[in-house]
């Protein structure tokens, strides 16, 4: 494939300040639809397949995509299989992707993370990935109770999340993050105890505990609406979180953002990549790109994407152009995700100005709250900024940039 | 046209018996309206009043028709049907000489019916009973024609008429013709025109609804306005057919418009008697009633940058709103806004909407209130169309609230659970009627702040949809009121301040609080609500403090909809008025109107 040809993305959307000296650490991601079934709590665009057919196409054209992207003239630090449902593919299909990858870049990077649901693997296929260059599984486990299970539609019940652990062990994956799903409609605290000790139990390195979002159009929001499911009590939502916090804590892991918990040197690299603001080169449909300075993103439908790639056109539905002062917001926003804030001094090297005198007024009401603190060196949410991170954000994303001199103890 | 031609009418009805159906007929009979062209509710010109089915405006159409080798002029005036807008009716029927009294076959007179038509006899107009909706297999015309006659009506005169068919069609206009007299007046006399309505027009100024009762007004007359004592110079007369259509002139008895490039509706009162600058008509025509506005409610911009917009746009509805109040108010929780006056809820819910939707405004609307008349210890009389704004009860010698005459025509075998209603919302009992044997009139004199909010729908619910109800207002009455104060965070609102009766305080109170503890959403601190009666809570609840809040991490990097979605619940949060630092939505400045009485 000719990777010197300018992009169709790259003559529509202008030059990409790949080489902006701050901006060193890229990610690739890649989007793969497919899911046997639709949880019910998803609205992720995703499409119902089992048709091995359509993923060779659709892997295809996703190497046909990579190498009309321009990328940065270095290795990326992390490649990211999200989905739908990556663990779909058949490894020789994982192998063809990563294939093109390191041979265009030279190297896949530090890590290599693939989606897994635990209806779609066993020891042989999870042997296949780490084959064709997988170093990390994010297992959906979402649940422990096989009830619950059925009700978010998951296709499994626990013996088979069970049985997957310790397959992707046996294949060798020491890299395992696993996630879950607390403030279930109905979900009692004891359930979600059980799940969390259960995960504990696995040892894994990394685990992502998210709060039900009910999103509409997904079944779980309409059954909540038509009163066949309760409404989440806030309080016992917040009991799940807070007694989920204090038990990984004892059992030696670390929050390091709003959502995850890792054990030293286990972060995921490329949400990291995301919350500081870095860029990634994102493939397949409805796949989101970043260059540092503008976002864009590929059509939402399989047909038109496919239909695109296949044309030797753009399969880019939409972009937006971030200035500086709208980089700037997301980089605080982003950055507050991590439970270590962020630190002035980069910032300052990105932007070339202090945070604090950019949204002076902002940082001094979150402070007045309650919700963040900061030193000399970092800005970071308190414990009560972590819980209610989106007041933080929703008070950061639309602050008016003022040039006001940087408070003393800058 | 000599007005020997010439018939005004209107038609008035109870709600939903088919007025703007038989309106509808009469113009595509006439030809007003090739039948093709029309839209369901041809009068009703406003989208909020298609939406909701009613009529809000009073609209007129000139309409020709022959009969027996003449050609007729008829102007028909559409009147609301609301109770709300019977003030608008009454304007109307001052531009007629007859209306038609349409009932409804199956259902038969209602409150309504009633106060129409002797809204209808106050101003002299020949009454041409039309029974509607003959079609329907539970009609009743030979009924409904006794029930006439029970009300001083000629049954036998009754047309039966199905307007939804196109029954009968003919016989109602040549009953138009033969029944309604001529407009009397007399064209050598000076001018004199009574404005029924006015509407403005971004070409053409104000546009003045007027119906001439003596002389003639043409292009380039000066005209005189004799309460407001302004001159203006014709540009344009015209009728409604129904779209504006200009003519040479307007002469006695003829219904039309006129423009005279007026720029404020200040020198157009509805009401008021157009005459020429010279030879000027010595005596005006006799005004009618003044629209009082009867519930008061402040309109406040989410937003105070949209203070000024929202003058703007008051100042705009009031063109076509002769009945709409407003005055500039200042509360302590709200910043600037307006204490407005109105008919009743549905003006005030219109109006609302109309500021919303046309205007753009994002609005708090306080709980309507009535009006109180205080007598101070010292001697002096205040008057209170803002419950925050009630003196010290220590400077209170006596208040007295506004009392509304009350009829309610039910189904005989509901009286008990009317007046039972009637009662709760402490009514004094008046009179009891029978129509018929199955039929009674239950009149009750109630408190009209009683009967503002929900009265109707529960009289709806009690009597299975078969009560209807019309009121008249009848003056003011001393009463055991006390202002009730809601305290959040301990800092009193006064907006959400209400006058409630004293024995009644209590579980009002409780009551309120509870519903504002589950209308105001969590914050980031706890906030204690509080009802007290002066210095003295009556009841308490709290608003824990909100424990978390996140969103789970971005899909895929897609931060773009993260933001978008930070931004959505921005927007949301705009909806509310941020009191101290509390959040208040919209809802909870009226749920003193859904606060239950546990008593």
């Amino acid at each position: 494939m000719p990777s010197e040809d300018e992009s169709p993305a790259r003559r529509a959307l202008g030059a990409h300040p790949w080489r902006e000296p701050a901006l060193e650490a890229w990610g690739v991601y890649i989007h793969i639809p497919f899911c046997p079934v639709r949880c019910t709590y998803c609205d992720f665009p995703t499409v119902l397949v089992r048709d091995q057919e359509v993923t060779t196409t659709y892997v295809n054209a996703l190497i046909g995509e990579w190498w009309s992207e321009d990328i940065p003239p270095h290795p990326p630090l992390a490649v990211y299989l999200g989905g739908g449902t990556p663990s779909l593919l058949r490894p020789e299909a994982v192998e063809r992707l990563l294939g093109a990858i390191e041979q265009r870049t030279g190297s896949l990077g530090a890590e290599v993370t693939l989606e897994a649901n635990p209806d779609t693997v066993n020891g042989d296929t999870l042997a296949g990935f780490r084959q064709a260059g997988v170093t990390r599984l994010s297992i959906g486990v979402q649940a422990l109770q096989d009830d619950l299970l059925r009700e978010m539609n998951r296709g499994h019940g626990v013996d088979i999340v069970l049985q997957t652990m310790a397959a992707a062990k046996q294949a060798g994956f020491s890299a395992i993050s696993l996630d879950a799903i607390y403030g279930w409609p109905g979900q009692t605290g004891r359930q979600w105890q059980e799940t969390v000790e259960q995960m504990v139990r696995l040892d894994p390195d990394h685990l992502s505990l998210y709060q039900l979002q009910l999103e509409p159009g997904t079944q779980v929001y309409q059954k909540i609406r038509r009163h066949q499911l309760a409404t989440p009590d806030p309080d016992e939502t917040a009991d799940m979180a807070d007694w989920a916090n204090q038990r990984l804590t004892e059992a030696g892991m670390t929050r390091y953002e709003i959502s995850s918990y890792a054990r030293p040197n286990c972060q995921g690299r490329m949400n990291q990549l995301y919350w500081t603001l870095n860029p990634y080169v994102g493939l397949g449909m409805a796949a989101h790109s970043f260059d540092g300075r503008r976002r864009w993103w590929n059509a939402r439908s399989l047909p038109s994407y496919l239909s695109r790639v296949h044309a030797d056109r753009d399969p880019v539905a939409e972009s937006e152009d971030l200035g500086p002062p709208a980089l700037m917001r997301e980089y605080c926003w982003l950055g507050l995700r991590q439970v270590s804030g962020f630190t002035r001094r980069r910032f300052g090297r990105r932007f070339g100005v202090d945070p604090l005198s950019v949204f002076h007024h902002v940082w001094e009401e979150l402070r007045r709250d309650g919700l963040i603190t900061w030193d000399a060196e970092r800005i970071a949410l308190t414990a009560r900024g972590l819980d209610l991170a989106n007041r933080v954000m929703g008070r950061l994303v639309d602050a008016p940039v003022e040039l006001v001199v940087a408070s003393k103890e800058g | 046209m000599d007005s020997a031609h010439i018939r005004n009418f209107c038609i008035i009805a109870h709600i939903d018996h088919g007025k703007s159906t038989l309106a509808d007929r009469i113009l595509e009979r006439t030809g007003a309206v090739a039948a093709r062209n029309m839209a369901p509710q041809l009068l009703d010109s406003m989208e909020l009043e298609r939406e909701r089915g009613i009529t809000i405006k009073a609209q007129a159409v000139c309409l020709n028709w022959e009969h027996s080798g003449q050609t007729y002029k008829l102007n028909l005036i559409d009147t609301p049907g609301h109770v709300d807008f019977t003030y608008e009716v009454s304007r109307a029927l001052a531009a007629c000489e007859g209306a038609l009294l349409v009932i409804d076959a199956s259902q038969g007179i209602e409150a309504q019916t009633l106060a129409n038509l002797y809204l209808a006899l106050e101003h002299d107009l020949t009454v041409v009973p039309v029974i509607n909706k003959i079609d329907l297999p539970s009609a009743d015309a030979d009924r409904v024609r006794e029930d006439l006659v029970e009300i001083g009506i000629d049954g036998t005169e009754a047309l039966a008429v199905s307007a939804k068919q196109g029954i009968g069609i003919d016989d109602v206009l040549v009953a138009i013709v033969n029944r309604i007299p001529p407009p009397a007046g007399n064209l050598d006399n000076p001018l004199r025109a009574l404005i029924f309505d006015s509407r403005f027009d971004s070409y053409k100024g104000v546009l003045v609804f007027v119906r001439v009762v003596d002389g003639r007004v043409a292009v380039g007359d000066r005209i005189r306005f004799m309460a407001t004592e302004k001159e203006f110079e014709v540009i344009e007369v015209g009728v409604f057919r129904p779209e504006l259509a200009p003519v040479d002139d307007l002469s006695c008895g003829e219904v039309g418009y006129l423009a005279a490039q007026i720029k404020s509706v200040q020198d157009t009162r509805v009401g008021d008697t157009v005459t020429l600058a010279q030879p000027r008509a010595r005596e005006p025509l006799p005004g009618y009633r003044p629209a009082q506005p009867m519930v008061f409610s402040g309109l406040y911009p989410v937003e105070s940058g949209d203070y000024a917009r929202l003058r703007e746009a008051l100042e705009k509805l009031k063109l076509n709103d002769a009945a709409l109040t407003f005055e500039p108010e200042t509360s302590l929780a709200l910043g600037f806004g307006f204490r407005a006056g109105f008919l009743g809820l549905l003006h005030l819910e219109i109006v609302q909407e109309r500021l919303e939707r046309e205007y753009g405004l994002v609005l708090i609307t306080t709980a309507p209130n009535v009006v109180y008349q205080v007598n101070l210890a010292n001697g002096q009389t205040v008057r209170v169309d803002n419950p925050s704004m009630m003196p010290p009860a220590g400077e209170i010698s006596e208040i007295l609230e506004p009392v509304v005459d009350v009829s309610i025509i039910t189904p005989a075998e509901y009286i008990g659970a009317v007046m039972e209603l009637s009662q709760e919302r402490r009514g004094e009992y008046h009179a009891l009627t029978y129509l018929d044997p199955q039929r009674a009139m239950l009149t009750y004199r109630l408190p009209l702040g009683e009967i503002m909010f929900d009265f109707f729908d529960q009289l709806k619910s009690r009597t299975h949809g078969y009560a209807s109800l019309d009121y008249q207002p009848a003056g003011m009455e001393p009463a055991d009121l006390v202002k009730m104060d809601i305290l959040l965070n301990g800092e009193a609102v006064d907006a959400l301040s209400a006058i409630v009766h004293r024995q009644r305080a209590y579980p009002k109170g409780k009551s309120l609080v509870a519903k504002l503890r589950e209308l105001i959403p969590r914050q980031l601190f706890e906030v204690p609500i509080q009802a007290a009666i002066g210095s003295k809570v009556i009841a308490r609840e709290t608003v824990r403090a909100l424990r978390k809040d996140v969103l789970a991490k971005c899909y895929g990097g897609d931060i773009t909809r993260k933001r978008k979605l930070l931004e959505k619940q921005k927007e949301g949060k705009r909806r509310m008025k941020s009191v101290g630092n509390v959040e208040i939505p919209q809802e909870a400045f009226m749920a003193i109107l859904r606060a239950e009485d546990e008593s």
